[in-house]
């Protein structure tokens, strides 16, 4: 004996699972847009042989954590004495080698990268390290 | 149908959330900078662990740098990405940018996370 007289009518999509794959959805959204956070520095790997005429060579050597030595002088990062230097060698287009003595940390060498290309120097050769 | 897609996309979470632990490692902690360049994805990928020991394309080498890089066959064109611990003192750097240098290549692409 059926008592069921009134049937509903078939829904397309019921609620609960629409509100799960949208809870998805945005679950995925959000933990993508926070993967691609890598980021990355460029630096010429060559040393020396196709330089240009025209340009000089500068040799920046990061001494102890936060001070580099250009020309012999000492100058401490964020100075504007060393503000000064890039800007010039961004203007003058020199190659820049890029070297650190050998107990310095992979991060104080990525800071100075950093730096220099904010000052936009294009013309970045990283070195290897020096012993002391 | 929709359970069915429900099941896809939380595997596909599960996967990605996954491969992000496994790289985020403590063995590699990768330098900071203000770079704003994506890094896209090259032919080779070197990684210089806490540990000191370098990974090249996701093995471990147990041969010189120079020498498993010669086995690739790259051309000067080739990028190379490095993955680098961020407390490694700079002389850890030294065999990839010399083997770099022997093989003629022009570039190198050092990864790093944005400054929170």
């Amino acid at each position: 004996m059926l008592l069921e007289t009134h049937r509903r009518p078939k829904q397309l999509i019921s609620l609960t699972p629409l509100i799960d794959v949208v809870f998805i959805l945005l679950l995925f959204f959000m933990l993508s847009s926070t993967f691609n956070r890598t980021k990355e520095i460029s630096v010429s790997a060559s040393s020396g042989g196709q330089a240009n005429q025209e340009s000089t060579t500068v040799k920046v050597l990061i001494t102890e954590p936060g001070v580099v030595r250009i020309k012999g002088y000492e100058y401490p990062i964020n100075s504007a004495a060393l503000n000064n230097e890039l800007q010039a060698y961004a203007k003058s287009g020199d190659k820049i080698y890029l070297a650190s003595l050998n107990h310095i940390r992979v991060q104080e060498v990525i800071k100075m990268l950093d730096m220099a290309k904010t000052y936009g120097i294009s013309n970045l050769s990283l070195s290897e390290s020096v012993s002391p | 149908m929709i359970p069915a897609i429900n099941i896809v996309f939380l595997l596909l979470i599960f996967f990605m959330i996954a491969g992000h632990i496994e790289a985020r490692n403590e063995q590699l902690q990768i330098p900071q900078s203000s770079s704003e360049k994506d890094l896209e994805t090259q032919d080779v990928d070197i990684q210089i662990l806490a540990n000191g020991s370098y990974v090249l394309n996701g093995q471990e080498t147990d041969v010189s740098l120079t020498e498993a890089l010669q086995l690739l066959t790259l051309s000067s064109e080739s990028i190379i990405t490095l993955h680098v611990h961020r407390d490694l003192p700079a002389s850890s750097l030294d065999p990839v940018l010399k083997s770099t240098r022997q093989l003629g290549i022009k570039r190198l692409q050092i990864a790093t996370v944005q400054q929170p």
